[in-house]
């Protein structure tokens, strides 16, 4: 009984993805049963979420994909699509932007808020003082009602009267940026304003990661008389890793399905998105809620999924590496 | 073990002088907000910006109550966000433990197929959910929003990543003692996992409270309605009361500010390091 | 043991969510309780006077209200509505590409044959069912009609000693008018006209001689002289800056409220706000009026764009009958007067409302403002077509891009030609 427990310790790599084991053991009936039991003990600690999770998100998830070959509008008859609700998609001159502005968008996102976030994290996990106050401050923006912090945006980076653009004038800026109303600069203001938004957030998970680091580290090291920044580099970032991974897929994941932020900021007024800062789940939203093909919205969705997928793959993998 | 050179205590004044020019970005639009609250809706939004209003109208802190059931809707709320929250941390964190600790069949498959669906975003099968759930007869009430909300896939990810940070020789040593799985996850995981634990709190807390489609689409009736469905019903076709607007996501942010600041104290305690040591 | 202490009080609080959350159907004591689902309740007026109305000459009848917001109102209403399993007998209907959704879904029931077995007449609507029909079959019943007109502020004509706007002004006039009245800089600046972000402050001046059809994509050339004139505007500070406009959610209620705008083209329902913004001190424009929209050459004056909101029946109702007669009402005389009565425009055409509303405590004394409620030609602004919600995004988007200087007016006209064809084609 505690050998088996022995043998298996080893069988899992940091991050707990089994390693790959070369050496095939020859079970027993007795270590058949044994494992059996092991799973039925782990899948009961699944079961609780797993359940709940199965009937009122996978089912429909599934059947949502199943759509995406389908034409329905919600109500009437379903009909066989096959493949032409992707054909449609990918002559959509829409949907190709949108394709285009999410990549950049998560592209330009992902990386700085995950160095705001650590930085913050690093720097307010000192003894300094109003350090509780600094933290509290900085997770206002993830707490803020969005209608009410998209209105203060959209007000202080107001084009001709907003308060950035005196400064920027005043500052010696001859022409500066009309920000969300320009479509070059557009997409450039919503990443500022996410980064705004979710550096607080990603903060707390970095602190939270920061509390599990052993301090012993930390110790040993200045014994070996290692300076600041390597302290940082051989022992704090390693040692986070687990949270780092966590962060990476979360945002990339979060930015592929941004689209309040972009409406509110960008679709202010007229209520619709230009090529400039349309982005998938709009051309989803629209495609399911306005026009209601939810076989398009459900062929959209599959091609964001697809994306997804095959991002967080790669990720895992170098994770492993 | 640190002297104090001159240099650093420039580097320090440097720190400081980020915080706070930091802190500023960040409390700017709620000080906009808080000024805003207290305007008339037409003076909300002109320029130049007049961050002190002449005259505060601090009749829109009353009748937030008065024009909406705001009181009915942030009990509803409160009661939402209790029950998930709680549901929401036992059912990851238990979940979590077999992913990070365990080895069973089918695991990584399983764990990838959890996270995958995080991709998928609502508005693609938020038909078919409805009519499933309205078929079971969940339509217009509260168990709709606590089924769609309590079981997520980003507290098992969380849980797991975090779990994984503690080092496996702990349980070894537990199951070598003679402890079962749970008796491992209730008494030796669980109390380690206080930052983390702390951290889905604060982030079911605030997405539950601050849930606006989900709501939307299954609470219709006024007395099931939620805070953020109250603050939205103040922008009409035709006219928006945005002072009422400020005014109410003030009053409704402070609970979550005070979750955050009652749950800060464990981000700072950490990990009893000592009792780590493998 | 804490554990299983929570455990049960999380059970519990489950449990007592289930029954709470149960929904009370109708009550037991005879009566037939109508579920009708709508926008902004608590703001609006008239749906109460509506209900007030009916219940009063159908006491057996109690009127239930479900309010699903304005901004997503029709994608909440047809969710509710999909796969038939909804609870409501009667709903307002938004906008034509709601409507139409709603329509191609199946989700409506035909009004037509009820309407004819009723012997109700159908000219009294003013051309709005041929409007709203899909083949000989209508799907719903307008019961409010708003069109828009020109709302100016008097105190500021007098101040500038400039004569009033008429009931007769080409757009040539109208664009002088508003250069004449604007002054001033910095927080006293007073702006000639106000255009509000929405596409048919602008685009729909276009269309008001009756030869094109918004929704009829290829050449939107026609639209240029209107675009033009705006951006002038813009340019030469004679109305607010669309951008600023846009980012900052400036209301067209506020800017009037404050005095900051001499004219402003908006629709009718404009009126009922002002006149209680007036009585409740939180507007300062107590001296206005109203005229006809302005016109282009050789147009008659009168002419200008509608908007309706309707009510329709859900094939899922179970109670038809019941909802029908609803709707008559609401969509028939007595709705029409306890609608004009709020201050609103029945769709319905009862020659009364032009004076109920006129002798409205609070609308303008003058013979134009009143004369001003008079339409000669009303087009819809979206017409009903199979693809309109398509057409309608796009139409959006590119005055959006015309208007924040993205895009010139020949190339934003050119690519919305182009992108609305790719719709109609598809």
């Amino acid at each position: 009984m505690l050998k088996k427990k022995e043998s298996e310790a080893p069988a899992f790599t940091a991050n707990g993805l089994p390693i790959d084991r070369s050496i095939k053991i020859v079970k027993s009936k007795a270590a058949k049963r044994e494992e059996v039991k092991r799973n039925l003990v782990a899948y009961s600690f699944i079961a609780p979420n797993f359940i709940g999770f199965a009937i009122f998100t996978l089912v429909p998830i599934v059947f949502a994909f199943a759509l995406a070959f389908l034409n329905w509008n919600g109500n009437t008859e379903m009909t066989w699509a096959g493949l032409d609700n992707f054909k449609y998609i990918f002559t959509n001159e829409m949907f190709l932007a949108s394709l285009k502005n999410t990549f950049v968008y998560t592209i330009g996102t992902v990386p700085l808020t995950l160095v705001v976030a650590l930085f913050l994290a690093i720097v307010l996990n000192q003894k300094i003082r109003g350090r509780n106050f600094f933290r509290t401050v900085s997770f206002f923006p993830y707490v803020g009602s969005l209608v009410a912090i998209t209105a203060v945006w959209n007000m202080l980076f107001n084009p001709s009267m907003g308060p950035i653009n005196e400064i920027l004038i005043r500052l010696g800026v001859e022409d500066p940026p009309r920000w969300i109303a320009d479509n070059d600069w557009a997409m450039f203001t919503i990443v500022l304003f996410s980064v705004w938004k979710y550096m607080g957030y990603y903060m707390v998970i970095y602190l939270a990661g920061l509390q599990g680091i052993n301090t012993e580290l930390y110790e040993a090291a200045s014994i070996d008389g290692v300076n600041t920044w390597q302290k940082f580099w051989y022992v704090t970032l390693p040692q986070l890793r687990n949270t780092t991974f966590f962060i990476l897929i979360m945002l990339t994941i979060q930015c592929f399905k941004v689209y309040d932020i972009v409406y509110m900021l960008a679709g202010a007024g007229s209520g619709a998105l230009s090529q400039a800062t349309t982005v998938l789940v709009y051309e989803i939203y629209n495609s399911a809620f306005r026009y209601w093909r939810l076989g398009v919205a459900s062929a959209e969705a599959l091609v964001l999924f697809a994306i997804v997928l095959v991002v967080t793959i790669v990720q895992f993998k170098l994770d492993k590496e | 073990m640190m002297i104090e050179s001159s240099g650093q205590k420039v580097l320090k004044v440097l720190l400081y002088v980020f915080l706070i020019i930091m802190a500023a970005i960040m409390l700017l639009p709620f000080l906009w907000m808080l000024s805003a609250s207290l305007k008339q809706d037409r003076d909300v939004f002109t320029f130049p910006i007049q961050w002190i209003p002449a005259e505060p109208e601090w009749g829109n802190y009353s009748r937030i109550w008065t024009q909406i059931p705001l009181l009915t809707y942030i009990l509803n709320t409160v009661k939402l966000t209790i029950i998930v929250t709680l549901l929401q941390l036992f059912t990851s964190s238990f979940a979590a433990y077999a992913f990070a600790k365990l080895r069973f069949k089918g695991r990584n498959a399983l764990f990838l197929g959890y996270i995958a669906t995080i991709a998928v975003p609502w508005q693609a099968y938020m038909v078919p959910q409805f009519m499933m759930l309205r078929g079971m007869g969940l339509n217009n009430t509260h168990l709709a929003i606590i089924i769609l909300q309590a079981f997520s896939a980003f507290g098992v990810f969380m849980m797991k990543q975090f779990y994984e940070g503690i080092p496996t020789e702990l349980c070894e040593a537990a199951r070598i003692d003679g402890m079962t799985e749970y008796g491992i996850y209730a008494k030796i995981m669980l109390p380690l996992a206080k930052p983390s634990l702390s951290t889905l709190t604060i982030f079911t807390f605030v997405n539950t409270w601050n849930d606006f489609l989900g709501p939307y689409i299954y609470l219709t009736r006024d007395n099931l309605k939620t805070i953020q469905l109250g603050l939205r019903s103040f922008i009409g076709q035709y006219s928006s009361e945005y002072g009422l607007i400020m005014a109410g996501s003030v009053v409704t942010m402070i609970p979550v500010i005070a979750v955050f600041l009652a749950l800060q104290k464990y981000f700072v305690e950490g990990v009893a390091s000592s009792g780590l040591k493998g | 043991m804490k554990k299983a202490l929570a455990l049960l009080l999380i059970a519990l609080i489950s449990l007592s969510a289930v029954f709470a959350g149960g929904s009370s159907e109708s009550a037991a004591d005879g009566k037939t309780t109508l579920t009708w689902a709508v926008w902004d309740y608590a703001t609006t007026s008239y749906y109460d006077a509506l209900i007030d109305a009916y219940e009063a000459s159908h006491p057996d009848v109690n009127v239930e209200v479900i309010d699903l917001g304005s901004a997503d109102y029709q994608t909440a209403l047809q969710i509710q509505l999909s796969g038939g399993g909804s609870e409501f007998d009667v709903v307002a209907i938004k906008d034509i590409p709601g409507y139409n959704n709603l329509y191609k879904a199946g989700l409506l029931a035909d009004l037509a044959p009820l309407a004819e077995r009723d012997g109700l007449d159908l000219s009294l609507y003013g051309g709005i069912i041929e409007q709203i029909s899909i083949g000989d079959s209508f799907y719903e019943l307008p019961f409010k009609s708003d069109f828009w007109v020109l709302f100016y502020n008097k105190d500021l004509f007098d101040a500038a000693g400039v004569p009033y706007p008429t009931n007769d002004m080409t757009f040539e006039e109208y664009d002088a008018l508003a250069r004449q009245m604007t002054s001033g800089s910095g927080a006293s600046k007073v702006y000639g006209a106000h255009y509000h972000t929405w596409r048919s402050a602008i685009q729909l001046f276009g269309i008001l001689d009756g030869k094109h059809q918004i929704t009829d994509g290829g050449d939107y050339s026609y639209l240029k002289p209107y675009y033009e004139m705006a951006l002038a505007q813009q340019a030469d500070g004679i109305v607010q800056d669309y951008a600023t406009l846009k980012t900052s959610n400036i209301h067209y209620s506020g800017v009037f409220y404050n005095e900051s705008v001499a004219m402003m083209n908006m629709g009718s329902w404009y009126i009922a706000t002002l006149i209680t913004a007036n009585q409740t001190g939180q507007s300062d424009a107590q001296n206005w009026g109203i005229v006809k929209y302005p016109h282009a050459e050789g147009i008659e004056p009168g002419t200008t764009l509608g908007t309706i909101g309707a009510l329709a029946i859900p094939s899922s109702s179970k109670q038809q009958e019941a909802a029908w007669d609803f709707v008559k009402f609401v969509c028939g005389e007595e709705g029409g007067k306890a609608l004009a009565g709020t201050g609103n425009f029945p769709a319905y055409q009862i020659p009364e409302v032009k004076d109920i509303v006129a002798s409205l405590e609070g609308f303008p004394q003058d013979q134009n403002s009143k004369d001003a409620l008079s339409v000669t030609q009303l087009y819809l602004e979206m017409p009903l077509h199979d693809k309109s919600a398509e057409i309608e995004v796009v139409l959006n988007e590119f005055h959006d891009q015309i208007m924040t200087g993205n895009m010139s007016v020949d190339d934003g006209l050119a690519e919305m030609g182009k992108r609305v064809d790719a719709v109609l084609a598809n």
